[in-house]
């Protein structure tokens, strides 16, 4: 209780501090005034009486100061005025200032934008209730139910597969199982056609997640099957884009031309999967309906909310176990393995049901990790060089400070001042570093496609503000203590004395320059060296062979709506549209396809069983393509062997197909495949092989290109297809010509993903290209803030020994000698930099090794060039203040002590 | 008065005892009559250094043993009176019972017979 009073009392003092200390100073003139009335009245000559009040009292400032301790705060009171002393010393100089707050705000600047953006993809929870419960269970299938009369071309006799069902028989581990896929729709509009991202999800989808509808309601289990109404749920973003956010429920709107009626509005926010517009439902098992408008199949993903009281970890076990099970169980065939059993090989290696956090994050973790540890490492680099920088600093006021010392300052008080300085400039690099933070970050997301970012757009946020707030503290803190500590360590007398400060202190700091300077180095060594190993990577994606030759080709994408045309007009009028490309003057070949390159989002694989009894395929599935005649020329796509399409081809019973080589070595290795056959599913008809194709990556360029066989285009006629043009025309007339021969056939036809075919690829390697820019850009800097310091440190050492080197230059030594001298301690720092940060990073290169491509972790060229270019960057900051060191007039040295 | 040279300075600590002391038995004082009282009540043995007197004051103020008053003295000048807070007196008791406890410790130390005597 007494001591809260006198806190407030103190604090009531700290508030009216100058008013009273009017009144201590008033109170003791009073006192004086009255002692020299008393002195007086004992005799004493007026004069004397003032003089001997005023000795009694002592150093009246004194006591005041001593009276104002009293009041507490004193060490606040002295920081504050440390900061006025501090900014008064920093605004004196503004070029060390502005170096050191321009460093620091870079450093903290892009470490917080960094840390925002990998804080918005890994670690903040997803936004869904309880989502630390949600997992998503490895190899999971969902069952088809081909329908009444239709017969699925599956291997051999339907297996008891390990599917959904498994789960949700399992509610003591699982509350709540569910599946979604994401695909694309065209929503028709009165204005034009509109391409929509769908989800097709279960009846579970939404209670698995924990979302409500904000109108109507959301799926049930009916919902879907064939023969059911057709029902849509809507997003709230497409229900502003698209309905200004009227009533909506119960309307209808044509999808796909097929009409679904709204039956529910989701809250604000709710977009999953991707970027979803809407939802449709998911049937259970599902049939050809539920994936009709899609490409006839869509990737589906399995989520699980486990059951209340249930770890995700005793959840993954007990799921681990039914796997066992049911891979027991399975019938073996002596030297064959059973498809499920590389499904089980998945899950051993990915855990039966991991969070749906980390299945979401995948690939991208190590990505945003590397690059957030390149930050760090730039954040290093620059709290070392302003090290550095004050470290030289607080060397040239060494007199200064000797001055202080003489008049009484303690250590102590000389460190605060230091110390106020560097948190001074700290505090003011991380503010600038902080506003900076959201443009650099609009610049990081700019180069950061959406395959790299996460689900919720990065932003700064008050955890994002604390981060920053402690990297600030900590690096002012972390860099300013030593150099305080250091400049003050041997504040005496003779450093006044000492003039220019050589001597045995000078040489201490020069040692501790060194050995930052060579911890400089060696960060950016590392650094470099990781830019160098993505820069590698990218050069070796950029060389590979693709399978298909990107020039010159154009690409436009459709899907034809449900009902708006039977499969014999779907292939009429595709055959239409590639003869009215074909007889544009400028445009060598065009064709139809289903599957671009690198754009694997869709399509099925489908077991084939070849004529050649000689060969067991360990992996039987052959990814299955469509193509039209002179799709492969348009697309560039070598011929190997053989014929393409032709005409005669989409006549019925023709069976024929064209290969990739990676089929062909993995069924016939070592054999012309040409006019051999294969059959596949239930078929019982062979199909002959006429032509061997280049292998043409599918999933991204560093990805080893997938069995492929392709079927002529009017074989089935396909809902979804693409065009290709490939021809001597500019780019844009080629795209329009696309678009022009596409209305031409149909106006009503909605077309999307018109593009360059470099474009495409440009699109499959985005990511890689923003990490691969982020981390050169990162060298770059950091490149740049080293050489800075060693220019610094250098052009310190100079001044600081001019009188060392006039003496030298006056006793005959040469400038060659000059520069031997003062780049001779420099090169050694170098080496030693260098070769830490070379160890140091071939030893923690491993990081990277899920990042790089067609390069080892330890590849050689980059060892070997990135040190080069760092010690070549090095000799030049060395250089240009040491020629200065060489021009010294001995005389004017001499005269100027 | 005495001179300057045969006057002793006041024992560390209990300077905070003789000024709530004097405070207390004379009401309100400013601070140079509590300098002078100390010394006249001392008969001049201690020198109240000003340099100790001010700080003294403004901790016992902020302490709360003491209140501060600006008033007028006789000859109309503006001074600020110093009152003992019953805190203070508080403050004073326990100080006089230790100050007590100690100088009997002290005197029966001295007034000691010699080992073994």
């Amino acid at each position: 209780m007494n001591r809260i009073a006198t806190l407030l009392r103190r604090v009531w003092l700290l508030v009216r501090r100058d008013a009273a200390s009017r009144e201590l100073e008033e109170e003791m003139r009073l006192h004086r005034e009255l002692r020299a009335e008393s002195l007086r009245d004992a005799g004493v000559d007026a004069r004397e009486a003032n003089a001997a009040a005023a000795r009694r009292f002592g150093n009246a400032t004194t006591t005041t100061e001593r009276a104002r301790d009293e009041w507490g705060f004193a060490s606040m009171n002295d920081l504050l005025q440390d900061l006025r002393y501090a900014t008064r010393r920093l605004v004196q100089r503004p070029g060390f200032t502005l170096s050191v707050v321009g460093i620091l705000a870079l450093g903290i600047g892009a470490t917080t934008a960094m840390f925002s953006a990998v804080d918005a993809a890994m670690l903040k929870p997803l936004p869904f209730e309880r989502a630390s419960e949600l997992v998503a269970p490895v190899g999971i299938n969902i069952p088809f139910d081909p329908g009444p009369g239709q017969k699925w071309r599956g291997d051999g006799p339907a297996l008891a597969t390990f599917d959904i069902k498994n789960l949700q028989a399992m509610p003591e581990t699982f509350a709540s199982v569910a599946a979604y896929a994401a695909g694309g729709l065209n929503l028709a509009d009165e204005e034009q056609p509109l391409r929509v991202s769908a989800g097709v999800v279960t009846a579970d989808f939404f209670k698995t997640l924990g979302v409500s509808p904000l109108k109507g309601r959301t799926f049930r289990p009916e919902d879907g099957v064939p023969g059911a109404p057709s029902v849509v749920v809507i997003s709230w973003g497409l229900w502003q884009r698209q309905f200004g956010g009227a009533d909506v429920v119960g309307k209808s709107i044509p999808l796909s031309a097929r009409k679904y009626e709204i039956v529910g509005v989701m809250p604000r926010g709710f977009s999953f999967p991707k970027e979803s517009d809407l939802w449709i439902p998911m049937s259970i098992p599902t049939t050809f309906e539920t994936f009709a408008s899609f490409r006839g199949w869509l990737p589906a993903t399995v989520i699980a909310r486990v059951a209340p009281g249930v770890s995700t970890a005793a959840a993954d076990a007990r799921l681990f176990a039914k796997w066992e099970q049911y891979i027991a169980s399975l019938p073996r065939e002596p030297g064959k393995r059973h498809s499920m059993e590389a499904t089980f090989d998945d899950v051993r290696t990915r855990g039966a049901a991991p969070a749906l956090q980390a299945t979401l994050i995948g690939d991208r973790k190590r990505g945003l990790l590397v690059l957030l540890g390149a930050t760090g490492l730039l954040l290093l680099i620059a709290s070392v060089n302003v090290t550095s920088l004050l470290l030289s600093h607080g060397a040239s006021r060494r007199r200064e400070l000797a001055v202080r010392a003489v008049l009484g300052a303690t250590r102590g008080r000389v460190v605060r001042q230091l110390l106020s300085e560097s948190v001074l400039l700290s505090a003011t690099g991380a503010i600038i570093g902080i506003a900076l933070a959201p443009l650099l970050l609009r610049i990081l997301t700019a180069l950061m496609p959406p395959a790299l970012a996460g689900l919720a757009p990065p932003h700064i946020d008050v955890r994002v503000l604390a981060f920053a707030t402690v990297l600030g503290v900590l690096t002012g803190l972390a860099f300013g203590l030593w150099p305080a500590f250091g400049a003050t360590r041997d504040v005496s007398a003779t450093a006044i004395k000492a003039g220019g400060g050589h001597g045995a202190t000078a040489a201490g700091t020069r040692r501790a320059q060194h050995f930052l300077v060579a911890a400089e180095i060696a960060l950016t060594t590392m650094l470099l060296v990781g830019a160098g190993l993505m820069l590698r990577s990218f050069d070796q994606l950029a060389r590979t062979d693709s399978g298909f030759d990107a020039r010159q080709t154009a690409t436009l994408e459709f899907s034809f709506s449900r009902g708006s045309a039977t499969p014999a007009e779907r292939g009429t009028r595709l055959e239409a549209i590639v003869d009215r490309l074909n007889d544009v003057a400028g445009i060598s070949a065009a064709g139809v396809t289903t599957d671009l390159p690198l754009r694997a989002d869709g399509g099925i694989a489908i077991s084939v069983k070849s004529d050649n009894p000689a060969v067991t395929v360990k992996d039987p599935f052959v990814r299955m393509l469509a193509a039209s005649e002179d799709y492969f020329t348009a697309m560039g796509i070598a011929l190997k062997r053989g014929r393409f399409f032709t005409r005669a081809d989409n006549a019925p019973g023709a069976n024929v197909a064209i290969i990739n080589e990676a089929m062909a070595h993995a069924f016939w290795p070592g054999l012309n495949p040409v006019d051999r056959t294969f059959t596949w599913g239930g078929d019982s008809l062979p199909i002959r092989i006429v032509g061997v194709v280049a292998s043409v990556r599918e999933s991204g360029l560093e990805h080893e290109a997938p069995t492929q066989m392709f079927f002529p285009i009017r074989a089935n006629n396909p809902m979804n297809v693409a065009i290709v043009a490939r021809g001597t025309l500019s780019p844009s007339a080629l795209l329009a010509q696309l678009t022009t021969a596409v209305g031409a056939v149909d106006p009503s036809q909605a077309v999307h993903n018109v593009r360059m075919m470099r474009d495409v690829i440009g699109a499959s390697v985005a990511s890689r290209r923003a990490n691969t820019t982020l981390i050169v850009l990162f060298g770059a800097l950091g490149l740049v803030v080293s050489v800075l310091g060693v220019y610094a440190v250098t052009s310190y050492a100079v001044a600081q020994r001019a009188r060392e080197l006039g003496i030298r230059a006056a006793l005959g030594a040469t400038r060659r000698d000059l520069l031997r001298h003062i780049g001779g301690n420099m090169t050694w720092v170098t080496i030693v930099g260098v070769a830490a940060g070379a160890g140091l990073a071939w030893s923690l290169s491993k990081v990277m090794s899920g990042l790089l491509y067609g390069v080892t972790t330890h590849d050689a060229a980059t060892f070997i060039a990135a040190p080069f270019a760092l010690v070549l960057a090095v000799v030049v900051a060395t250089l240009v203040p040491a020629r200065r060191a060489t021009r010294v007039n001995p005389v004017e040295v001499m005269r100027a002590e | 008065m005495n001179t300057p040279t045969s006057r002793t300075e006041i024992p560390p600590g209990t300077l905070d005892m003789l000024i709530l002391k004097t405070l207390a038995r004379d009401g309100e004082l400013h601070g140079f009559e509590i300098a002078q009282a100390i010394e006249r009540t001392s008969v001049g043995v201690f020198l109240v250094e000003e340099g100790s007197l001010y700080p003294a004051l403004q901790r016992m103020l902020v302490k709360g043993w003491l209140s501060g008053e600006w008033g007028r003295t006789s000859d109309n000048r503006r001074a600020r009176y110093y009152r003992a807070t019953a805190a203070g007196k508080r403050q004073l008791e326990q100080e006089i019972r230790e100050y007590e406890r100690a100088a009997n410790a002290i005197s029966r130390v001295l007034r000691a017979a010699p080992a073994g005597a």
